[in-house]
C-alpha cells in the first residue's frame, strides 16, 4: 500500500508542477501599449442601420373601434393607437367602419387582424466626423415599404438631419442645428426597434417622440462628491415633440417655436445607476391658427438599472388649449373640423430582467413586462380611461441581430366600450 | 524526544533573531540606487508623452546598467556587476560603441566572479556594428539559448496595423503562465484611453487612472473579464486585475466615444507591433510555437506556427481589417447608446 502511495505521489506531483509552471515576462516584452492618433480613432464617413421585418396578429377586427359604438368622432371616443403592432406604434387597423374621425390617428398597416409579416423600417443613418473640427453630422433616413392597400401607402423619411458641434473638449457641452430627436422625456432614447429592449412604443409615446427642426441645446456637468452628474437639454423648435402622424408637416402653423427641455440627474454607483428627469414643453399648438392656444407638457421619468435588471418608467400630463373656431391640421388626412380642447395623463412602467449568459454568439436574453395607462379627454366629450399589459423577451445575439415577441393586453377602462384589439407581435431586427 | 526538541528550538530562535534582524532599522543606511526607481514617475497624457517617456526610460536603464555595473565592480560585487552589464549588453540596438567598452569589462566581472554564475556572456555579434546585427539578425542569448523573434504585422485596413498583439504558445506540451505584474497606468485623457491598446500578461493588475478634469468610469462587458470601477474624479487611480485570458474591451458609462482595449495573454512571450507594425519578442527559448496575432479591427485572429532557432527569419503576419465597430456602444449595464445623442 505504501508503495502504491508513493506511486501515485509520483505520478501526480509532475502534472501539479506542470500547471504550476510560471515564466516572468520580459521587462523589455511587456509593450508600452499602442495609441493611435486621435484623428485616426474616427472613422470619417460612416454608414450603419438596420432592417426591421416583422410578424402580427391583431384580434377583433384590428383597431380600436367598437362596431356598436356610435359616437362621433369615432377617433375621440376609443384609443385608435392601442392595437399597436411594430416598433413604429403603427396599428394593425384605423377602419373606423365609416364613422367620421377627426385625425387623431396613427398610421396603419392595414392588416386587420389577418396574421401578417411586415416589412417595418429600413432605415440608414450617415455619421460625418470631420478630422481636427468639433463637428458631428448625422442624417438618418429611412424607408416604410407598405403592401397593404387599406393601411398606409409607402413613405420615406428624412427623421433626422443636423450638425452637431462640441467646442469644448473638458466640458460636455453640444450645439446641435437641424432635424433632431425629441428631448423631451426618456422614450425617444430607444425610439428605433434596434435599440428598444421591448416592441411597441407607449400609450404616450405619440406625444414625446416626435422630430421636430430646431436649436438644441446639451450640456452635463458633474457632481464629484455625490458620483453623480447634472444634465440640461434644451431646445427651440418649430413644432412640438408629438410623432408625425399627428403633426405631419413638422411645421408650426404660427411660426411661433415651441419650447422644450429636460433636466436630468443621474446617480452612477458601481453597481447601481439611477437616472431622474423632469421634462416641459410649452409653445404654440402647432395645429392651430392661433398663437394663444398653448401646448404645455410635464413629465417626470426614471430609470434604474442593476444587478441584470432594469426598470423605466414615465408621467406625462398634458394640455392643449381650445383653438379659435375652424379648422386644425392635426394629423395625416388633413384638415380636421373640430378644434377642441385635450387633456392627457398618462404613464408606463417597464421592467426587465437580462440573464446573465453571454458568449460570442448570445449576446443577452431579456424578458420584460410593461403597464401603460392613458387617461386622456378632449373637452366636450366623454373622458377616456385606457391601459395595456406588454409581455415578451428580446434575444440578441452576435451583437447584430434581435429577435423579440411580445403579447399586448390592451383594456378599455372606461369612456369606452370594451374592445377584443389585443396584438400579438414579432420582430426581427438586423443592425448592420 | 530531547534531542528533537533541541533543534526545533534552535530552529525557531534562528527564525526569531533574522526576523528580528530584519525588521530593526540598517545602521547604516546605503544610499538609495536612482535605477530602482522605474518606472520613470514622468506624466503621461498624449501619445507623443508615452513616446518620450519610453524613450527616456531606455537611457535611463543604459544609464543604470552601466554605471550599476561599474559601482558594484568597485565595491567587489562582481555577480552584480555581471548582472547589470550582461543585461546592457541583451538590450536591442545597444550603441556600438558603448558595447565596445563594457564587454570586456562584463567578462572581466565574470571572471572574478563565482563559477556558479548562471548566465553567460552574450556573444558579441559579428559584422560591422552592433546595431546592424541586431536590428537585422533574431539574436541569441548564447547560454539560455534564448531568441528574439523580430517581425512585422500587415494589414488592418484603413487602421494599419499598429497595435497588433503578438503572442507565442507553444505548439507541443503546455505553454507556461506568464508570471503576474503590475502595469502601469492606461490613463483617460481628453475622453480617450492612452494607451488605446495595451497587452498584458494574465494576472496582470493594471491602475487606470482619470487625467481629465470631468468625472470617468471605466467599465468592461467583456464576458468573463467584466468589471466596472465606477466613478471617479480627476487625479485618482482605480486597479483591475485580468484575470482570464483574450481581448477585454474597455468602456466609459459616461462617454460613449471613450473606447480601447486591454488583451490578456496566457502566454509569458507576447508583445504589441508598433504603428508601422514591427514587433521584437525577445526571450523566446527555441521550439516550435503557434504564433498568434490579434488585431482591434480584425474580425478573427490569426494563428500561424513557427519554429524559433537562432538565426530564423522574420515573422510575417497579415492581419485583417474587416471587423466593423458595433453600430452602438452599450452603456455598463448593455443597453445601446446612440452616438449622435453623445450621453
Amino acid at each position: 500500500m505504501r508503495q502504491l502511495a508513493w506511486v501515485m505521489v509520483l505520478l501526480v506531483t509532475p502534472a501539479w508542477a506542470a500547471e504550476e509552471e510560471m515564466v516572468a515576462v520580459d521587462e523589455e516584452n511587456a509593450p508600452n501599449g499602442y495609441t493611435p492618433s486621435e484623428a485616426s480613432l474616427n472613422e470619417v464617413l460612416r454608414f450603419t442601420g438596420y432592417l426591421d421585418v416583422g410578424f402580427a396578429k391583431a384580434f377583433g377586427n384590428g383597431s380600436s373601434f367598437a362596431a356598436n359604438d356610435t359616437r362621433v368622432p369615432a377617433d375621440y371616443g376609443s384609443d385608435a393607437f392601442a392595437p399597436a403592432v411594430n416598433s413604429r406604434g403603427e396599428v394593425a387597423s384605423t377602419d373606423s367602419g365609416g364613422r367620421f374621425t377627426n385625425g387623431f390617428l396613427p398610421r396603419s398597416v392595414g392588416i386587420g387582424n389577418r396574421p401578417s409579416f411586415l416589412l417595418n423600417t429600413a432605415s440608414v443613418d450617415v455619421r460625418f466626423t470631420p478630422k481636427q473640427v468639433p463637428l458631428f453630422v448625422f442624417v438618418r433616413a429611412q424607408a416604410m415599404p407598405r403592401f397593404s392597400p387599406t393601411g398606409d401607402a409607402t413613405r420615406f423619411d428624412l427623421q433626422q438631419a443636423f450638425g452637431k458641434l462640441t467646442p469644448f473638449s473638458a466640458h460636455e457641452f453640444a450645439l446641435s442645428l437641424g432635424k433632431f430627436d425629441s428631448v423631451f422625456g426618456i422614450e425617444y432614447l430607444e425610439n428605433e426597434a434596434n435599440l428598444r429592449t421591448n416592441i411597441t412604443p407607449s400609450l404616450i409615446a405619440r406625444y414625446t417622440t416626435g422630430h421636430s427642426l430646431g436649436l438644441k441645446v446639451f450640456y452635463r456637468f458633474q457632481l464629484p462628491a455625490l458620483w453623480s452628474a447634472v444634465s440640461f437639454n434644451l431646445a427651440g423648435t418649430n413644432s412640438g415633440t408629438r410623432i408625425e402622424a399627428l403633426v405631419p408637416a413638422s411645421a408650426s402653423l404660427v411660426g411661433v417655436p415651441v419650447g422644450s427641455g429636460r433636466i436630468g440627474y443621474e446617480l452612477n454607483l458601481k453597481s447601481v445607476q439611477v437616472k431622474l428627469g423632469v421634462s416641459g414643453l410649452y409653445g404654440a399648438r402647432n395645429d392651430q391658427t392661433d398663437p394663444g392656444a398653448l401646448q404645455q407638457a410635464l413629465a417626470g421619468d426614471l430609470r434604474v438599472q442593476a444587478f441584470g435588471f432594469s426598470l423605466a418608467g414615465e408621467v406625462l400630463r398634458l394640455n392643449d388649449a381650445r383653438g379659435p373656431n375652424g379648422v386644425k391640421r392635426t394629423g395625416a388626412e388633413g384638415p380636421s373640423e373640430i378644434p377642441s380642447g385635450f387633456n392627457v395623463l398618462g404613464g408606463w412602467g417597464r421592467l426587465a430582467y437580462t440573464l446573465p449568459l453571454t458568449n460570442e454568439w448570445l449576446s443577452g436574453l431579456t424578458f420584460y413586462g410593461r403597464y401603460d395607462r392613458r387617461h386622456g379627454w378632449f373637452e366636450g366629450f366623454t373622458t377616456l380611461v385606457t391601459d395595456r399589459i406588454t409581455a415578451g423577451f428580446r434575444l440578441d445575439l452576435f451583437e447584430m441581430l434581435a429577435i423579440k415577441a411580445e403579447y399586448l393586453f390592451n383594456r378599455e377602462i372606461s369612456g369606452a366600450p370594451r374592445v377584443d384589439n389585443d396584438v400579438v407581435t414579432g420582430s426581427v431586427v438586423l443592425t448592420w | 524526544m530531547v534531542r528533537p526538541m533541541r533543534r526545533l528550538c534552535a530552529v525557531i530562535l534562528a527564525a526569531a533573531s533574522s526576523l528580528t534582524l530584519a525588521a530593526s532599522p540598517k545602521q547604516v543606511k546605503e544610499p538609495e540606487w536612482l535605477g530602482e526607481q522605474m518606472p520613470l514617475p514622468l506624466a503621461v497624457k498624449t501619445p507623443e508623452d508615452l513616446a518620450f517617456k519610453a524613450s527616456a526610460e531606455r537611457q535611463y536603464l543604459i544609464f543604470n546598467l552601466l554605471a550599476g555595473g561599474k559601482v558594484a565592480w568597485d565595491r567587489g560585487d562582481y555577480p552584480l556587476a555581471v548582472t547589470r552589464w550582461e543585461a546592457l549588453l541583451r538590450l536591442p540596438n545597444v550603441p556600438a560603441e558603448l558595447e565596445l567598452q563594457v564587454r570586456p569589462l562584463a567578462k572581466a566581472a565574470r571572471e572574478q566572479a563565482p563559477m556558479s554564475m548562471p548566465m553567460a556572456l552574450p556573444a558579441a555579434p559579428e559584422g560591422p556594428t552592433a546595431a546592424t546585427a541586431v536590428v537585422s539578425v533574431p539574436e541569441v542569448d548564447a547560454s539560455k539559448q534564448l531568441v528574439t523573434v523580430n517581425g512585422s504585422v500587415a494589414g488592418g485596413g484603413n487602421n494599419g496595423p499598429g497595435g497588433a498583439v503578438v503572442i507565442l504558445r507553444r505548439a507541443e506540451g503546455t505553454t507556461p503562465k506568464p508570471r503576474p505584474m503590475r502595469i502601469r497606468a492606461v490613463i483617460q485623457k481628453d475622453k480617450r484611453f492612452i494607451p488605446h491598446v495595451l497587452a498584458v500578461p494574465l494576472g496582470a493588475t493594471v491602475e487606470f487612472r482619470n487625467d481629465d478634469e470631468i468625472f470617468h468610469n471605466v467599465f468592461s462587458l467583456t464576458p468573463q473579464n467584466d468589471f466596472d470601477l465606477g466613478l471617479y474624479k480627476n487625479g485618482v487611480s482605480k486597479e483591475q486585475t485580468f484575470l482570464s485570458p483574450g481581448p477585454v474591451h474597455l468602456l466609459c458609462n459616461i462617454h460613449s466615444s471613450m473606447s480601447g482595449y486591454v488583451f490578456v495573454s496566457d502566454s509569458p512571450w507576447f508583445t504589441q507591433a508598433d504603428a508601422t507594425g514591427r514587433f521584437s519578442l525577445k526571450g523566446v527559448p527555441p521550439g516550435n510555437y503557434v504564433a498568434e496575432v490579434w488585431h482591434e479591427w480584425a474580425a478573427k485572429s490569426v494563428k500561424k506556427t513557427v519554429r524559433v532557432i537562432a538565426g530564423m527569419e522574420e515573422l510575417q503576419v497579415s492581419v485583417d481589417g474587416d471587423r466593423r465597430a458595433p453600430a452602438f456602444v452599450p452603456d455598463k449595464s448593455g443597453k445601446p447608446r446612440q452616438p449622435q445623442l453623445g450621453y
